[in-house]
């Protein structure tokens, strides 16, 4: 985010010179400017400046002279080819100084009399003003720059716009003291947009490629409606159409709606595909908070018909309807190469809200803490990070019952720890669903296929991973310019099954003693789509039937 | 549990019974017939989950599985692998073809028939959907419906021709295994075989689970000698044998439930035993006071008139 402000010698037409352009922080290719104009003409400024400034030098006398009235003229066009003499640019500099100094000294109080919306066909009046509404807040000249800076951020971010002008203007003579907002937007001409990029899905546990068309602003409620296609490295597929709107009945927080149809390939590690059409509701998205309700109709299969006794059981069809909370603190500085700060993310879900008794009910709860330290050579930094989870079926009867597969927790994968927020995933050196509580698979009577392995792992009702990172940037310019940096590292995980009343086996001091836990060092080079790492890991322990080995290993995170 | 030794615990995966059968799904009930013919001892476990699959029942022990849609069926798979086959000698009569060919075909045509389209699934909801949420049994519904009428070749057009054959069929079918039965107490002689498996299953189902506006149940109960034999079968093996063919206590939607016979008879004794031995003591005790206030009373004054239960014919 970039954010300055920046004066440049104006052109000798305007009254008080210099000008001030906000360069918003979000953007685009269309960086969106903030002009402060300060003018008895109610004209606001078009892209031409030359008009208001011919104006605001008439009425300079007027302004200069007066405290009260707030008017300074701020205009900036930075490829302004006129030709400004000498003098005039002197005559604007002294003026803008003679402002700011006024603002430094005090808060120039003023009240703002109205907010006006152009360039807007299609878009609807309340959408836009529903995010500018902070600057009718404002009270004073400083705290309307600043307001105005978050409206410009706000329309921006409903990304259904090629530029936004914000301008202050004077408010009507009969009231003093008062300015108008000028809100200019200029709509996207092309309401389609398409985009492919990488992703790193929690569910999913791995990255994806995804790719997806969005159509913007059909109704003008700042509606995006886009489809996409994803397609993930874990033999995972998914088709699904969305809505996103900023505004939902005055409800604060933007509302998105998702239908999707996902197939998710499990038959090499736990025998058994997963097809499910599903709706989820995004109710509550804001910077901390995150609630989403999905309802999906889950359908588990196995075609290669070689499943073990736990997966055989829990083929068939369920409905899901899940409330999951979401509450991420995340104050690292960045989410690929954490060098400093923390992170504190907590997911709860509640499966089975629906009046009908027989949706598949189960209890989920994830904890995830991170810390960086920096240690000040070589931008090295120590990670930290301490994930658990839990999941356990409710109703009647449910000691005996066993936790739904899909919701299980599964450790292993080529993601890096580092980078995968949000509950226990992953450990260095061991593969896809590579540890955990595992069970023989359908006996075959005669060999064919000797490259699949003989066992499921069915994943635990409880899980938990720890790791410490410490990374370094190489002492050769070269890599360090490419922020390719080294890292040596260890992590520790394990998981063990609660439900059908095994909970009753479960021991402290047996969990602890069946801890798998790595070492190893690598090398991490960050690319525009993702964060790769070539690592070799040792195994320091591992279970019987564990699908790990010490060796070189290469993931693939992405934010 | 028992059912984590592997060892020799077998084990029949099924549809919930209903209708006071121990599984009310028409695909599993032969299986589970054949198994208790054979006096084989095996527990019986249930999907709820999975109507539309062609894969139940399927029979396990340990890591071996036999699934209905392999090899020709559970039945035949237990026969090639060597599980239990009670048609060892009877493969090679020519009876034993042609009936096999007629139940397998003619009966079980008749009765998809009857199930989806004669009377329109009134049934189904119980077998198959009994613990799946309604929008997902109303989608496999209709999706098993149309299935089981492709299968049929039963299109707009051909739809009465082939019900009136189907009907006529299964007539006919009745009327020829009415006269191979005659009075005998298995198709073949004495012994049971999967035949008989598959006719007493077919019959079960029809009498039991089918209402009774219904036309195939009709034809069926013309001949009193199959009536008997169903009967007669039934409660031999399936009443005698296992525990009474209630569902399981708890309802557990969408999940796996074991029944076996002994976890359900034990609660029941401990109870009464706990039962007498309460009573035993509470006689006990109110023995002991009985007694502790006569002595009492002998021992402080002996004859008083405060023991009104005692002196009541004094008075």
């Amino acid at each position: 985010m970039q954010q300055g402000i920046r004066f440049i010698h104006k052109n000798n037409e305007n009254a008080f010179g210099g000008a001030v352009k906000l360069i918003s922080p979000i953007c685009s290719s269309h960086p969106p400017q903030l002009h402060f104009l300060m003018a008895n003409p109610a004209e606001t400024p078009e892209s031409n400046p030359s008009t208001p400034k011919l104006e605001s030098e008439d009425d300079r006398e007027e302004i200069n002279g007066d405290e009260e009235e707030e008017e300074e003229e701020y205009e900036e066009e930075e490829d302004d080819g006129k030709p400004q003499t000498r003098e005039d640019a002197i005559a604007s500099r002294i003026q803008a100084e003679s402002l700011f100094r006024r603002m430094r000294a005090a808060p120039v109080p003023v009240r703002v009399h109205d907010v006006i919306v152009k360039g807007n066909e299609k878009t609807k009046d309340h959408v836009i003003e529903a995010e500018v509404d902070v600057v009718r807040e404002a009270t004073t000249l400083q705290e309307l720059l600043k307001a105005s800076k978050v409206a410009n951020f706000n329309l921006q971010a409903l990304d259904i716009f090629d530029s936004v002008k914000i301008t202050i203007d004077s408010g009507p003579p009969e009231l003093p003291g008062t300015t108008n907002v000028v809100i200019h937007v200029v709509e996207s001409k092309s309401p389609i947009t398409g985009q492919i990029g990488t992703f790193t899905k929690a569910e999913a546990r791995s990255s994806s490629l995804e790719g997806s068309l969005k159509y913007k602003n059909i109704f003008g409620y700042g509606d995006i409606w886009d489809g996409s296609l994803a397609y993930g490295c874990d033999h995972s597929a998914e088709v699904g159409l969305g809505m996103y709107l900023p505004r939902f009945r005055g409800r604060p927080t933007p509302f998105t709606s998702r239908v999707y149809l996902s197939t998710q390939d499990w038959l090499k590690f736990s025998s058994y595909k997963e097809r499910a059409l599903g709706l989820s509701l995004g109710l509550i998205a804001s910077k901390y908070h995150e609630l989403v309700y999905t309802t999906a109709w889950r359908n588990l299969i196995d075609p290669s018909q070689m499943a073990s006794t736990s997966i055989r059981r829990q083929l068939g069809h369920n409905l899901v309807s899940a409330l999951k909370y979401t509450f991420k603190f995340d104050k690292r500085n960045s989410p690929l190469r954490p060098t400093k700060g923390y992170s504190f993310i907590t997911t709860s879900q509640i499966g089975g809200i629906a009046p009908d008794s027989r949706t598949l009910r189960f209890l989920r709860q994830e904890v995830d803490l991170r810390y960086a330290v920096p240690l000040g050579f070589y931008r090295a930094a120590l990670n930290f990070g301490v994930s658990g989870g839990i999941t356990f079926p409710w109703g009647s009867g449910y000691k005996s019952r066993a936790s739904y597969v899909p919701e299980r927790f599964f450790l292993g994968g080529n993601i890096s720890p580092v980078c995968s927020l949000g509950g226990p995933s992953a450990l260095w050196g061991f593969k896809t669903r590579g540890l955990g509580p595992n069970e023989p698979r359908r006996e075959v009577q005669d060999e064919e296929n000797g490259g699949t392995y003989e066992r499921d792992f069915v994943g635990g009702d409880v899980a938990v991973t720890a790791f410490a990172d410490l990374s370094f940037d190489f002492p050769v310019k070269w890599f360090r310019d490419r922020g390719i940096h080294g890292h040596v590292f260890a992590c520790a995980g394990n998981m063990a099954e609660l439900s059908e009343n095994k909970y009753r086996n479960f021991s402290g001091p047996k969990f602890l003693e069946t801890f798998r836990s790595s070492v190893g060092a690598g090398i991490v080079v960050p690319t525009s789509l993702f964060r790769m790492e070539l690592n070799y890991c040792h195994i320091l322990k591992k279970q019987e039937h564990d699908r790990a080995k010490s060796g070189l290993f290469m993931t693939f995170s992405t934010s | 549990m028992e059912g984590d030794q592997e060892t020799e615990v077998y084990t029949l995966v099924a549809r919930k019974p209903s209708f006071d059968l121990p599984t009310a799904c028409p695909n599993c009930l032969p299986a589970y017939i054949y198994l208790k013919l054979a006096k084989l001892p095996f527990e019986l476990a249930f999907n709820s989950t999975f109507p539309d699959s062609d894969e139940l029942p399927y029979f396990e022990n340990g890591t071996y599985v036999a699934y209905n849609n392999e090899d020709g069926g559970v039945i035949e798979k237990l026969k090639k692998d060597g599980i239990v086959n009670l048609d060892a000698q009877l493969q090679s009569l020519p009876e034993y073809l042609s009936l096999k060919a007629l139940i397998a075909s003619w009966l079980e045509e008749a009765l998809t028939y009857e199930i989806w389209v004669g009377t329109e699934g009134i049934s189904t909801s119980k077998i198959y959907y009994s613990d799946l949420p309604w929008v997902i049994s109303k989608v496999l519904f209709y999706k098993q419906t149309y299935m089981a009428k492709n299968r049929l070749g039963i299109t707009k057009e051909t739809a009465e021709q082939r019900e009136t054959q189907i009907y006529k069929r299964a007539g006919e079918a009745y009327e020829a295994l009415s006269t191979r039965l005659g009075e005998q107490k298995f198709l073949f002689e004495d012994r049971p075989s999967s035949l008989d498996a598959f006719l007493l299953s077919h019959m079960l189902f029809i009498i039991q689970v089918l209402p009774e506006t219904s036309v195939l149940r009709c034809k069926l109960l013309e001949h009193n000698n199959l009536v008997r034999y169903a009967e007669k079968l039934k409660a031999e093996f399936l009443e005698a044998s296992s525990s009474s063919p209630s569902p399981p206590l708890h309802s557990f939607p969408s999940s796996f439930t074991r029944k076996g016979s002994k976890p359900k008879s034990k609660p029941k004794v401990e109870k009464t035993e706990e039962e007498k031995k309460f009573k035993k003591r509470a006689r006990f005790f109110i023995a002991a006071q009985f007694l502790a206030v006569v002595i009492y009373l002998s021992v402080m004054g002996g004859g008083s008139s405060d023991e009104p239960e005692y002196e009541d014919e004094d008075d």
